[in-house]
């Protein structure tokens, strides 16, 4: 499935090529038609792990990872198909970290969301440091938090990242966001269910957020800023006319009620209301 | 995309009410602030230039949509928006774009919480549960794809 690919180099295909002349069968002729398939004009970096369910492909073979020879190869090929057959095995994975927040902050403290975090442990752990940094005047005694912190995640874990990141919003009010959004590359090792001499290293681009929230305003001018709170106000004036653009991109793009400041009860008034109104028009 | 009824978020996904309070109730997907939110792409879809990303439609279609948009449409700027699972997928475009463009284009990005409320209700009518409301929270996402003015 075309949805299904990660990066597939041109080098791929030959060594797989290769492959295929040396062991003729079934198995191998598997990733023939997968690559050419994939193996359109554009370089496509999708994400294969957010969009199906299988779980993961390996399919880019970069030259650095050359733990393989041809031979093994013919291994490999349902192994493309993934994981699940063949190379079920081992998978270590690691995570190569280009840079970290594409900025400036210096003593900030980072939350690192994974997929199975609980979003429970790191908003006690956040909350207490933002929190507790607020008493101290931001004296940079202590390396954690200060007055800033970054949320980080990729792959499964961005939405969770997001989530965090606005629960934090809405506790700690007032607060200055900035979203970087970018690729990040991870490598993971699998190992042969049968003789586990072949390994393979795959390298996965998986998409990834940071998100900076911090007391102290920030530039409006850089993109991926958000101002704080803003939201329910610029709503309803978005109902009448649009609000002029402003510096920072679209803050009034948010959805309604983000019910940050004011309960519940009066959103869903309006809601209903407006709702029943949109009905009739 | 100016589809005013499904903004093309990702459908509302089913919950399974936990209290036994209405006995195997049939969890009726009737938010009220959906129907509210259906308003806002009413509005956006004046200028065109927004996509509603969603789980349905197929990547590539969406991903194609959104570079007619930017080439084709003459617009400097695209707003991809995304709701709970999709909000990956958003990303996913954004990012797909801003590579196929050899980096002339920039993303910004916004977050937000939407509201959305499901209304159960009772399966067996002759049960005595009323309909009950529950209000969840749910991560949004909307990405500004532009070209940087030149200065």
């Amino acid at each position: 499935m075309f949805t299904g690919c990660g990066v597939v180099s041109g080098q791929n295909q030959h060594l797989t090529n290769n492959a295929v002349k040396s062991q003729p069968g079934l198995e191998v002729n598997k990733p023939i038609q997968f690559e050419n398939g994939t193996n359109q004009g554009t370089n496509p970096v999708f994400q294969g792990q957010t969009y199906t369910n299988s779980v993961m492909h390996p399919e880019v073979f970069n030259s650095v990872s050359n733990l393989q020879k041809p031979a093994p190869l013919p291994v490999s090929p349902p192994a493309i198909k993934l994981g699940q057959d063949g190379f079920k095995k081992v998978c270590r994975t690691e995570e190569e970290s280009p840079c970290p927040f594409p900025g400036l902050p210096s003593g900030v403290l980072e939350m690192r969301v994974k997929e199975g975090s609980k979003i429970r442990n790191l908003m006690g752990f956040a909350m207490a440091r933002m929190q507790g940094e607020k008493a101290g005047s931001g004296g940079g005694a202590d390396s954690a938090g200060l007055r800033q912190v970054v949320f980080t995640g990729s792959g499964r874990a961005v939405t969770k990242t997001i989530t965090c990141a606005e629960i934090m919003k809405r506790k700690v009010g007032c607060l200055h966001q900035l979203t970087k959004l970018r690729y990040k590359v991870m490598k993971e090792v699998w190992e042969s269910n049968q003789g586990g001499t072949s390994e393979m290293t795959v390298h996965r681009t998986v998409p990834s957020i940071s998100i900076l929230l911090s007391k102290d305003p920030l530039d409006p001018r850089e993109p991926g800023y958000q101002p704080p709170e803003a939201f329910s106000a610029l709503w309803e004036d978005r109902e009448g006319a649009e609000p002029a653009a402003q510096t920072c991109k679209r803050p009034l793009g948010s959805l309604p009620h983000s019910g940050f400041s004011h309960p519940k009860k009066p959103c869903l008034g309006r809601g209903s209301f407006s709702a029943s109104s949109s009905l009739t028009s | 995309m100016t589809e005013p009824r499904n903004p093309g978020m990702s459908s509302v996904p089913q919950i399974n009410p936990a209290h036994t309070e209405s006995s195997s109730p049939a969890v009726e997907m009737d938010p009220v602030e959906y129907t509210l939110r259906k308003r806002l792409p009413r509005k956006l879809p004046k200028r065109r230039n927004d996509v509603y990303v969603n789980m349905k439609t197929d990547f590539r279609a969406q991903l194609a949509r959104c570079q007619k948009l930017l080439e084709g449409g003459g617009h400097r700027e695209i707003c991809v928006h995304g709701l709970g699972l999709a909000i990956n997928r958003a990303i996913n475009i954004a990012l797909q774009l801003q590579a196929s463009s050899q980096g002339a284009l920039q993303l910004a990005a916004n977050t937000s919480t939407v509201e959305l409320v499901d209304d159960l209700e009772p399966e067996d009518p002759d049960e005595a549960g009323e309909p009950m409301t529950r209000t969840r929270n749910n991560s949004a996402i909307h990405i500004k794809v532009f070209y940087p003015d030149p200065q």
